[in-house]
């Protein structure tokens, strides 16, 4: 194994601040996540401390987006005093884990209304094609 | 099981109403097989049971030459140097007890379990979230030492439902993050596409067919259940039980004929080959699963008393007197079987006068030679 | 001059072929001057003043310094060719008929006239082929099959079976060269003379086989004595299951030392050229021998010999031990077969405590096989190596992803190209 492996070969300072993020692997046009937890203030280039899961953003074959949580981890690092990053607060509040993110409701609120607009459009089109 | 044997006469091609009220065409070219899995009443209590788990494995047949084959889909990729050991008579013993254990390992049964129920369970309702994404979102917790099935696997639909998964996408997600060696995401084309499994149904490679639904399949899926019943049915219509004894693979067989009260032809062929026994075994695992046996009670009896004798692999050609006696008891019970409760009562009590009279001859025999080596 | 004169003379007294029709005048001048005109005529140049061994030799010849370094050896060298072959009296340049000499003189019935013919513009090639075609160096080639070791030289060839013995014949016997080399010894009388040695080994594949030395004064000889001195010392040895040897052993003879191990059916010999050799003649298919010491040939040959001999069966084992002699194949999942059982079995109380019982322990007498230490490869310790590697871990699952999908679409292709399309495809439509 040339690469350090994604999970547990970070340095580890007990008393500085951990972070639960998404790290972005993958290559281009091809986005995939890690989720993990790392030292705070520290670029997302270095190892991490560990791996706690990840997170597929393109939908497979079947229309699903794959997520997958080390939920004892996540516990354990929450215990630790961990600050969870929104994106990552977001899926966790989808899984039940969390409340609903606030973000998610937002999110949820602007689509609904750009596809009620979407539809009112079309239906304008609609009469006014049918009128001409 | 009169369905079966409506079906097994069927030469043309035929439309037949099946249990489900549903009509299904079967084409002749392929034996009309109709699978049934066990969705009725559960046969785990009765299958687990150690009184059946015992006839089972008797009715197997063990033979090491066979459990221990050398085999092309073992965890040795190639040839090994053999090794050796100089021992001494206990530990050659304690050797053996290993090997019986092993043995015991290789021909461990598949379950024989209920079709289990579809998963429905909404863990939260959320309508706020409709429009959030038009893909869904499934979450596996990964935690350590989780076992696959009690994993927590749960799914976000787009119209904000919070549910469980059900058994398919649990299986695929397991197999995604915890694979098996063996086991495709994708449902291989042998069991995808009917035309594959039936051209190895011809070709009697029965045992492969099992041990790759084993891999593929959990015991309790609708599809295992199918691929196995018309496995098993394709066996007993060509009367191939040899090619699975020794195997694991033999006692859910008979289990699977017992349940559905289609085991003549293998009480036949057992009485053909001369293993009035495992007849008699058959009998009293008849009357362990259903109950409906006129002398169940006699069979019972003498079935515990053949199950203290060794494992008859080959015909012995000297019989003893209590050998004699047992064998006899055993074609009395049959006997009164064949008259009661038998569908096949000409074919059995046939063979088994053709057995009465070649053991009339095998008794003299030994009898004869007894006297002349005095020692009667 | 003198030296002219004497060629002159040379030349008079062995006529050569391309000087019979030009008989030289002025020698018979003196009692034949009926057919000669009295000019003479000097057909002397420098190609008919000498005879042609002499101006081959001009041509072919190196210095005496030169052949000291090594000239005029190998495929450069100039070879001396016989220029009169593919030319017939009658025949040249121009092509005339002479009956009686190139042609009958009566054919069928009318009598031929001598006559100028339509010259062959193709003649004079053909023999400059068949000039070159002497010249040219030509190696002994052997099929891949027949070859031995190395190129035509004898050892590992095959020299058929032995000689008959009275009435007895080797059938399905062969006989491999093991060796053949030349003996210089210094005579008092005769300086240094030369004989050759060869070894040999004759099996019919089927556990008899036997090795022969022979000497003489040619190699052929040698051979056929070797040979013929093996199918008489024939030996029979046991082979395990048809395929190798009962059990490890350790051999030795002088500094030759040889650790030969049993292995499983498909291994394949393993070993020397020589030992390859000899289990070939005698049945064994897989084996492995390490050689330590001494690698004189004669010495491995009768040490593999002697090892063979000395094997034991399982039963002599067994009684050796006075244990049971318990077989684990890992395809049989280690399922204990008894291979030997003795008459008398020892329990746990009467084994010493000190005795040997590990089975290879035992049958190699404890000695062990040295194993070196494996040094990586030469490139792994390079830092490109290290890049390589990192560059890779991108890619490290891409063939067995190309392969799949390759199963499922019979192409190189995902669910989502329906969807977006490749940009060839676009071109193409």
């Amino acid at each position: 194994m040339p690469l350090p492996p994604a999970s547990g070969t970070g340095r580890y300072f007990a008393k500085a601040a951990k972070s639960i993020r998404l790290l972005r692997h993958g290559c281009t046009n091809r986005p995939f996540f890690h989720i993990s937890v790392t030292q705070r203030r520290r670029p997302n280039s270095l190892p991490v401390i560990e791996q706690l899961g990840s997170y597929d953003p393109m939908p497979n074959m079947d229309n699903e987006k794959l997520v997958a949580l080390n939920l004892e981890r996540i516990k354990y690092w929450l215990g630790h005093g961990a600050h969870v990053t929104p994106p990552v607060a977001e899926l966790l509040g989808l899984a039940g884990f969390f409340p609903i993110h606030p973000r998610s409701y937002m999110t949820a609120w602007r689509n609904r209304a750009t596809e009620r607009e979407n539809l009112a459009k079309e239906a304008e089109k609609a009469a006014e094609d049918k009128d001409a | 099981m009169s369905l079966l044997k409506l079906l097994k006469n069927n030469t043309r091609n035929v439309l037949i109403k099946c249990n489900e009220s549903q009509l299904i065409f079967i084409s002749s070219r392929k034996l009309s097989i109709v699978p049934s899995s066990y969705d009725g009443e559960n046969p785990a209590p009765k299958f687990f049971s150690s009184g059946i788990q015992i006839l089972l494995k008797r009715l197997t047949r063990p033979d090491y030459a066979k459990v221990f084959r050398k085999r092309s889909n073992s965890n040795a990729p190639m040839l090994e140097t053999p090794q050796y050991k100089f021992l001494t008579d206990e530990e050659l013993q304690i050797e053996k007890e290993k090997a019986n254990q092993s043995a015991d390992r290789l021909l461990q049964m598949p379950p024989v379990v209920k079709v289990h129920e579809p998963i429905n369970d909404v863990l939260s309702k959320d309508p706020a979230l409709v429009g959030f994404d038009s893909a869904k979102y499934l979450f596996t917790d990964i935690s350590f030492g989780v076992a696959n099935e009690h994993r927590l696997i749960v799914e976000r639909d787009p119209d904000g439902i919070l549910r469980s998964c059900d058994h398919d996408v649990r299986k695929r997600l397991n197999q995604i993050y915890f694979p098996m060696l063996g086991r495709k995401i994708r449902e291989p084309l042998i069991f995808a596409d009917d035309e594959k499994l039936h051209s190895l149904l011809d070709r009697q490679k029965y045992e492969y067919v099992l041990d790759r639904a084993c891999v593929q399949y959990e015991p309790d899926e609708p599809k295992f259940q199918k691929v196995t019943s018309i496995t098993y049915q394709h066996i007993d219509t060509n009367m191939q039980y040899d090619l699975l004894r020794s195997t694991r693979h033999f006692g859910p067989l008979a289990f699977y004929l017992t349940w559905h009260k289609c085991m003549d032809s293998l009480m036949f062929e057992l009485v053909q080959t001369g293993a009035i026994r495992e007849a008699v075994l058959l009998m009293s695992l008849r009357h362990a699963v259903h109950g409906d046996l006129k002398n169940g009670a006699d069979s019972d009896a003498l079935g515990k008393q053949v199950l203290t004798t060794p494992v008859q692999l080959s015909k012995s050609e000297y019989l003893t007197e209590e050998d004699i006696q047992l064998d006899n008891k055993c074609i009395e019970c049959l006997d009164a079987y064949i008259v009661n409760n038998s569908t096949m009562k000409s074919q059995q009590g046939l063979a088994l006068q053709g057995f009465r009279e070649y053991y009339q001859q095998m008794v003299e025999l030994s009898r004869g030679l007894k006297k002349a080596h005095g020692t009667a | 001059m003198a030296s002219k004169i004497l060629a002159i003379r040379n030349v008079v007294n062995k006529p050569l072929n391309f000087f019979v029709n030009k008989i030289p005048q002025y020698q018979t001048t003196g009692y034949n001057l009926k057919n000669i005109s009295t000019t003479t005529i000097a057909c002397l140049n420098f190609f008919n003043k000498l005879p042609a061994e002499k101006l081959w030799k001009s041509v072919t010849s190196v210095s005496n310094a030169g052949a000291k370094k090594g000239r005029g050896k190998g495929a450069g060298r100039i070879r001396i060719r016989d220029l009169n072959r593919g030319q017939i009296i009658g025949t040249g340049k121009i092509n005339m008929l002479w009956p009686g000499l190139s042609a009958p003189v009566i054919r069928g019935r009318e009598l031929l006239k001598q006559q100028r013919l339509p010259d062959d513009p193709e003649r004079m090639e053909k023999l400059i082929k068949l000039r070159d075609s002497m010249t040219r160096f030509r190696r002994l080639r052997l099929s891949p099959i027949e070859r031995g070791w190395s190129g035509s030289r004898m050892p590992g060839r095959s020299i058929g079976a032995p000689d008959p013995v009275g009435d007895e014949e080797f059938t399905g016997f062969d006989t491999k060269v093991l060796q053949l080399r030349p003996l210089l010894i210094m005579k008092g009388s005769l300086g240094r003379t030369r004989n050759y040695q060869a070894m040999v080994v004759t099996g019919n594949g089927q556990g008899l086989a036997g090795f022969g030395i022979g000497k003489a004064k040619e190699a052929p000889a040698a051979l056929r004595k070797a040979k013929n001195r093996a199918g008489k010392k024939l030996m029979n040895f046991d082979i395990y299951n048809g395929h190798t040897v009962f059990h490890d052993f350790f051999t030795a003879f002088g500094k030759t030392k040889i650790y030969v191990q049993k292995k499983n059916e498909g291994h394949g010999l393993k070993c020397h050229r020589a030992i390859k050799e000899i289990c070939q003649a005698i049945g064994i298919k897989d084996l492995r021998a390490k050689l330590e010491g001494s690698n004189n040939l004669q010495h491995i040959v009768k040490a593999f010999f002697v090892g063979l001999l000395q094997q034991r069966t399982h039963q002599q084992l067994a009684e050796e031990k006075k244990l049971h002699l318990v077989e684990f194949r890992a395809e049989n999942e280690h399922y204990p077969i008894v291979v030997a059982s003795p008459s008398v079995v020892r329990t746990k109380e009467e084994i010493p405590k000190d005795e040997t019982l590990d089975f290879n322990q035992y049958i190699m007498n404890d000695r062990v096989i040295f194993r070196r230490k494996k040094f990586p490869r030469f490139y792994e310790t390079m830092p490109h190596y290290e890049i390589f590697l990192k560059k890779y871990e991108k890619f490290r699952n891409h063939e067995k992803i190309r392969l799949n999908l390759k199963v499922e679409y019979g192409e190189i292709k995902s669910f989502l190209t329906d969807k977006y399309p490749e940009p060839k495809e676009e071109k193409e439509t």
